[in-house]
């Protein structure tokens, strides 16, 4: 009988360890993903008129750039809609 | 070995001046003479024809003209084929057409124009001089600055890769073990594939940084007597100056008696503005005036230095 409880206070303990751990790196996980977007964008500016690298650094790189591309890719689909973006963020509602 | 850039405005004789030197020092070392000017015509100065890669002309000088078109098709294949085996989406897309406009992007020329440039300097070694004969200045200019403008770009990248990679790490040390059902993302800066080809490049471009700016370069500027050319070589001088490139000779081509008082200002212009640097007049071919053939042999002037 008391084995069941301690398990279930443990288990309490752990999801509660979990979400703080989680809520604490959710921030730092946005800031990730602005600067994976920074640097796609960095990289590949020239397409949409910002000042850029010379493109052939931008093809040295792309080999290794599937990840920030799509990052890239998200963030411009949801620009958008930045309330709720930043809603999302901070963890309103 | 020394490394030697004949640069100039067009038509001022820059191929003919270092077809002319390449003759010269061949007589006493081993020479690689290299056009990188699209309008090739190394081949026609020597009166043969240039095959792929480089062409024996005779036993201690050797020629070759760069092909940029096929330069950059090589590079973008190259890239290709790294980019189909890492990128897991796009392996449906026709890669080909892509890059088949890409070869058009600004930049793509004057990367394989610096890549095989730098390959020529690391790999021939067994010369004692390799001559480049340079497309006109503007493009010059653009890829001789080239290393100096990647590496600040590859520095600022790298600095933003970095912290990514420290905000990375950051999240994985909060969530600890939990992350362990997803895919972790790289934090490590040795794991990481982009830092690594940053890295990569910068080691190259400094390499190569080096070597341009170091005492076995040589930049050589041709120049005609006439105002334009001058005009055009000053320009150039300060071009030089601010990539920290070495000018080590200046050279008046086509001076005649006729225009030799334009020639002497000219020149004394150019010192102005280049003090230690020596300069070398070259006559114009007499025969060439009456519009009859002149061979390179007809330059009696000694075109570099003994000193080189």
């Amino acid at each position: 009988m008391v084995l069941p409880i301690l398990e279930f206070f443990k288990r309490i303990l752990s999801d509660f360890d979990t979400a703080h751990r989680e809520s604490a790196a959710a921030l730092t996980g946005v800031e990730v993903k602005e600067l994976e977007n920074i640097f796609a964008l960095l990289l590949l500016g020239s397409f949409i008129g910002l000042p850029s690298p010379p493109s052939f650094l931008a093809v040295e790189l792309l080999p290794f750039m599937e990840r920030e591309l799509k990052v890239l890719n998200s963030r411009a689909r949801d620009a958008g809609d930045m309330l709720a973006e930043m809603v999302g963020t901070i963890g309103i509602g | 070995m020394k490394i030697l850039f004949f640069t100039g405005k067009g038509g001022v004789g820059k191929s003919t001046m270092a077809a002319a030197s390449a003759w010269q020092l061949s007589q006493k070392s081993r020479v690689l003479i290299i056009s990188l000017d699209p309008a090739h015509n190394l081949g026609d100065i020597f009166g043969t024809v240039i095959k792929h890669g480089k062409t024996k002309f005779t036993n201690t000088l050797y020629l070759n003209e760069v092909n940029l078109r096929e330069l950059s098709r090589e590079y973008l294949q190259k890239e290709i084929s790294v980019l189909s085996s890492t990128y897991s989406y796009l392996q449906v897309l026709n890669l080909d057409n892509y890059f088949s406009i890409l070869k058009y992007s600004p930049g793509i020329e004057e990367y394989a124009l610096l890549t095989s440039i730098e390959k020529t300097i690391r790999d021939e070694t067994d010369f004692d001089y390799i001559i480049f004969d340079t497309p006109p200045t503007g493009l010059t200019l653009r890829f001789l600055a080239l290393p100096k403008v990647t590496i600040t770009w590859i520095n600022r990248l790298t600095g933003i890769r970095r912290q990514i990679l420290e905000k990375r790490y950051t999240i994985h040390r909060i969530r600890g073990t939990l992350s362990s059902e997803e895919t972790v993302l790289d934090y490590k800066e040795e794991d990481d594939d982009i830092l690594k080809r940053l890295w990569e490049l910068n080691d190259n471009y400094q390499a190569l940084d080096r070597t341009l700016c170091g005492s076995d370069c040589n930049v050589v500027l041709v120049f005609n007597p006439d105002i334009l050319s001058l005009r055009e070589s000053q320009r150039l001088i300060e071009g030089l100056d601010d990539l920290g490139l070495p000018l080590r000779l200046l050279v008046d081509n086509k001076v005649t008696e006729e225009n030799e008082e334009m020639a002497t200002y000219v020149e004394k212009q150019m010192k102005g503005m280049a003090q230690d640097v020596p300069l070398e007049r070259i006559q114009l071919a007499k025969t060439l005036l009456y519009g009859r053939k002149s061979a390179l042999y007809d330059i009696r002037e000694s075109i570099i230095p003994d000193s080189w």
